[in-house]
Formats: structure tokens, sequence, C-alpha cells
């Protein structure tokens, strides 16, 4: 299968405003700050963008409920999916109870800008399939263990964008993030990884920047959904 | 077409993706309220005769509307009228409406009978499509009944720690209350012949359910 590059150049003149909300996914492992990235996208973008939210919660409505008690949007903009204890198969290989809540609260806020999705935290495996977002975070943090980059996986590879959450948490739990960071981009090429605390206002500009940039190349029609795969890459590393 | 059979086989095939993963046919919500493993056989049986007979004859006549180019909206009513729980009527309707996604990609002609009815049940989308691909009614209500059999017995296999051997065991046997069901509603024509014979308590189960904040299973 050929590679896919994220980005094609633009075939029609830039819209301004595209046709149906960009809709972003956020996934990685239990505990990583996934609910806590999409806060902190809610307080830092609700200013001038109409969001709404879904999260996949494995057990309970845990993160719908601590989204709508952080009070950075509207409770009925924050929609829960039930995954039957499949998280992984909601987001992947059948998403139309993730597409439908999307679709809804599409029809319910005609004037979205962004749909935020949020994951069951799951394993390193499981990545968004590109029908059901446009574009995908794929979130680790630093107490998860400094080798975590290093292990791979198709988030950790092919995601979109790389959060290597809590950074300031290193010096308590020993972790070398500039060694993380490193070991992350090493394993993703040309694709950006971000080191973010929210405690580090220069990290938390980095994400805003970076998903402001996603929704442009969305709105302007070039922004071309990838799969960052079950698999890993069949790699050539040693042919003659 | 292809043969009826082989349209059966891929509408009752748990990986269709209608986001039949997401439920659990209330045994989650009964699992909470006392019944234990050794109860869901019992469970299964009780749901053929009650709840699964409300969706069986809700399919079959929406079917034998469509047949007779009458309007959905009447089974559709009838079938909310029989469904008490609003729980249970919204994770019908939200089932209909991943059904109608599918329904209108790969056989588009099948849901214009559809088109008028403001999120229809899953069993109405069900027994309306099973008209255009050429399904009887008997193979309706099975189709129905033996889809609810599985998503009982998959929940099963998430919520309780069992040997996969002993609960398809269960829906096997499960199979013989399928035929008296079948018998029960394949003869419905009308919106007035869906039996109104839902369970209270099942019902009482999916609302408390629904209202409760650990659960794997939307209902």
């Amino acid at each position: 299968m050929p590679d896919h590059a994220p980005h094609r150049p633009p075939a029609a003149p830039a819209a301004a405003r595209a046709a149906r909300p960009l809709r972003l996914g956020v996934c990685g492992p239990v505990g990583t700050g996934k609910s806590s990235l999409i806060a902190l996208l809610c307080r830092e973008l609700s200013g001038r963008l109409e969001i709404a939210v879904v999260t996949n919660d494995i057990y309970t409505d845990e993160d719908a409920r601590f989204l709508r008690s952080a009070g950075v949007l509207a409770p009925e903009r924050i929609r829960a999916v039930e995954t039957g204890a499949c998280p992984h198969t909601a987001i992947r290989d059948d998403i139309s109870a993730n597409l439908s809540t999307v679709e809804e609260l599409e029809e319910d806020y005609p004037e979205l800008d962004l749909v935020l999705l949020e994951s069951g935290g799951d394993n390193l495996t499981a990545t968004y399939s590109p029908a059901l977002v446009d574009a995908q975070v794929f979130v680790l943090d630093v107490a998860g263990g400094g080798d975590v980059a290093r292990k791979g996986g198709p988030g950790i590879e092919r995601a979109d964008l790389l959060v290597v959450n809590k950074t300031d948490l290193a010096p308590y739990v020993g972790v070398d993030v500039p060694a993380m960071l490193a070991d992350a981009t090493a394993a993703r090429g040309e694709r950006p990884v971000i080191g973010l605390s929210r405690t580090d206002r220069a990290s938390v500009d980095r994400i805003v920047a970076w998903v402001e940039e996603v929704r442009r190349s969305q709105a302007a029609g070039v922004l071309v959904p990838s799969d960052p795969g079950p698999m890993a890459r069949h790699v050539h590393a040693h042919e003659h | 077409m292809p043969h009826p059979e082989l349209l059966l086989l891929l509408l009752a095939d748990a990986r269709l993706p209608v986001g039949g993963h997401t439920q659990s046919g209330t045994l989650e919500g009964a699992l909470t309220h006392g019944l234990t493993a050794n109860d869901v056989p019992g469970y299964l049986r009780t749901r053929l005769l009650s709840s699964t007979r409300v969706e069986a004859g809700t399919a079959v006549v929406a079917r034998a509307t469509v047949e007779r180019h009458g309007s959905l909206d009447q089974v559709e009513r009838a079938w909310a009228a029989r469904t008490v729980s609003p729980a249970l009527r919204e994770a019908s309707r939200t089932q209909g409406h991943a059904l109608m996604r599918l329904v209108r990609r790969t056989w588009p002609d099948l849901s214009r009978p559809l088109d008028d009815v403001v999120r229809p049940s899953r069993s109405t989308v069900l027994g309306a499509v099973s008209a255009g691909l050429g399904l009887g009614a008997a193979s309706v209500a099975r189709l129905v009944a033996y889809d609810d059999v599985q998503t009982v017995c998959a929940a099963a296999l998430k919520l309780l720690p069992l040997d996969p051997v002993t609960v398809a065991g269960w829906a096997a046997e499960a199979l013989n209350g399928i035929a008296d069901l079948e018998a029960a509603v394949s003869w419905a024509e009308l919106p007035t012949d869906i039996p109104a014979c839902s369970a209270p308590q099942i019902e009482a189960w999916a609302q408390a359910h629904a209202a409760s904040t650990r659960r794997l299973f939307r209902a």
C-alpha cells in the first residue's frame, strides 16, 4: 500500500468555511490525559470556535461528566457513546454509534466549527478510522514511562499529532523528557510531536496552533484523512 | 437480488456495522439488579415470550405494510405504544438510525418507504427493508428473535466470566423458543395485530440502567 501524505496541494480556491466541522479524534492509553487535553482545547478555543464533544467511555460516563463539570462547554454539547466494552471497535471497525452521535450534534448545532472525539482509553494499537475523523491526536504521558514512545505502534508512529503529556511530572517519575521526545520524533519521521503541560504556556500555544492549522487545511478542502493503520508498516530496511 | 437466505445471513451477522456491540438487550441492567449467570437462559426465554414478540411483530407488520404500499407511520406508532420504556425506544431508534445508514448506501431504493418516518425503530426499518429484499414474514420474525438471543448472549460474555461454549449452548437452547415466537407473530398484517406483551420488569431494568453512571452497554 502506498504511503499517503496527509496533505495535498489545493485543487480549488480555499473556501471561507468548511462544508462541515472538523472532526478531530483524541486517543491513547488510559490515564494519559485525553479528557484534560479536550478540556484544555475547549478552554482555549471556545471563545472563537463553536465546539462539541463526543466521549467514548469504557465503563462510566465519567469522561462526559468530567468535561461537563469542567464548565468549558454547554453540557448538551457533550455527548457520551457507550461502546459495550469495545472501545477499539467503536472508533475503527464499526464506527456507526460514533458517527450517528457526531451527525446528531452537527444537525443540532449547524454552526459548529469543531467536533472533538475522545476514544475510550485503550492500548497502544487503538486508532481512529479516517471515515470517522479528519485528523487524530495520540496521547502518551511521561508518567506512563519514558520508554513507551520507543515501543511504537500505529498511533505513536502515524497519528497526525503525538502529544507527550504531563511533562511537568517528569522530575517526579524520573523520565528524561528530551530523550522521550527524541524517541517519539525518531519513530515518526516528519510527523509532529508536542511535549505538553498545561502549566507550560508555550506548549499550550503549540497545540492550539496545530489545531488551527489542521482546521485551516480542512476548511480549504485540502485535508485528506489518513489511516495510521492497525499494523506495523512493512519496511525494507535491508534492501540490496 | 441475491438469494433471500444469504440476505438473511447478512442481516443476522454480528459483523454488520450497525452498532450491535453497544447493546445488551437489557442484560446489563438485569444483572445489576440481581439476576445471575444461572438466570440468563430464563431471561432469554422470557424475552422471546414478551418484549421480543413486540419487536418481531413490528418487523413482520412493517414488512406487510410495505408490501401493500401502506403507511409505516402507523406501524411505528403501534410499536412505540407497546414499548413503554423511553430508554428502550431511544435505544431502538439509535439502532434504526445505524441500520438506515447501511440501507441507504447498500440498497437505496429500499429505504424509500421509510423516508417519511421520523427516527424509525430498528424493527420498523428491518421489516420494511425485508419486504424489498424478498424475505418472508417468518424469516423476518426469526431474524429479530435470533438477533435478540445473540445480543444477550454476546453481552453475557462481556459481563460474566463464562466459557463461551456454555453461552453458545444457551443460544442453541433458546432456538426452540424462537419457533413459538414465529408462530405467534408471523401471521400479523396490521398495526393492531402487533402483540402488546412487553415485560414491565425488563422495562424497569432498562430505565434504571439508562440512569446509571457505570455501564458498558447503551441499553
